[in-house]
């Protein structure tokens, strides 16, 4: 019984397949403007983000109309992403100011903190991994040149939201067929 | 030898009810009596006598115009539940 109520709860697949395909396609598409095009405007394709946020609150907000159950895991998840959300929206004001050179690396550590911790609370190892492998992506983007660091957050996000959120999301089906 | 059983926690649905609340942080009554498979009239019953135990805790509120019942287990009710499966466990380990 316990074990179902755990099911039931931990399927937020949706929101690292949002994110996770989201920001994957702004890399790629910032790759393409700025080594393909050589776009001044490169920077242009993170305005996808302000949309996902939009998406978010209204996925979360019919979620929790629906919610008739509230856990500690689901209340430190909130808790955790709502601080890394914040800090997201910080380091876009702090790299406006000093340079967006080094931005991704940073932005890769958050990525493999929120997954890592995400992971090891609803014990869903592939998160955890794709997380904690987030971290050597980070110091390894501060080696390489910017057109290959956009690349490389691509990657961190693939193993890290994308992955892990099919993998969650496949989990869950096949609890609630084992359920019904 | 054989410790003494919780009354209170020793009924199914009672016991089903403890354990369910006791991995969540707050539950609704929908979704117990979802989780519990049983009636309506059955649950209300067992949850008010985890109630008068002072295991539980009820909230009763309104959300959308309908209203909603919300349990969530007490500090008291933690413990009770701890030392009725340790008592428990004294009829598991038995030594010959």
């Amino acid at each position: 019984m316990i074990e179902t109520t755990k099911n039931s709860i931990c399927d937020n697949s949706i929101y690292f397949l949002m994110w996770g395909w989201g920001t994957m396609a702004a890399c790629v598409l910032e790759y393409y403007m700025k080594a393909v095009l050589n776009s001044p405007y490169h920077g242009m394709a993170w305005l996808i983000i302000p949309v996902l946020f939009i998406v978010q609150f209204v996925i979360a907000f019919r979620k929790r109309k629906q919610e008739n159950v509230k856990t500690f895991i689901g209340e430190a998840s909130a808790y955790l992403w709502t601080a890394l959300g914040i800090s997201y929206c910080i380091l876009v004001f702090i790299f406006a100011k000093i340079g967006w050179e080094y931005c991704f690396p940073f932005y890769i550590i958050f990525y493999g903190v929120g997954t890592y911790v995400s992971g090891r609370l609803i014990r869903f190892k592939p998160m955890a991994v794709g997380g904690l492998l987030c971290f050597p992506l980070a110091v390894a983007s501060v080696y390489v040149d910017f057109d290959f660091r956009i690349i490389m957050l691509g990657v961190a996000i693939f193993i890290s939201y994308v992955v892990p959120g099919h993998l969650l999301r496949v989990k869950h089906k096949k609890q609630n067929i084992m359920n019904v | 030898m054989f410790k003494e059983l919780d009354p209170i926690l020793h009924s199914q649905l009672r016991l089903a009810v403890v354990s369910l609340l006791i991995s969540v942080k707050e539950a609704e009554f929908t979704f117990i009596r979802e989780k519990t498979n049983s009636t309506a009239g059955n649950l209300s019953v067992q949850i008010n006598k985890l109630k008068e135990a002072g295991y539980i805790d009820v909230l009763k509120q309104f959300k959308d115009n309908y209203p909603q019942t919300i349990c969530k287990i007490t500090p008291h009710g933690v413990k009770a539940f701890e030392t009725y499966v340790k008592n428990l466990q004294s009829y598991l380990t038995i030594k010959k």
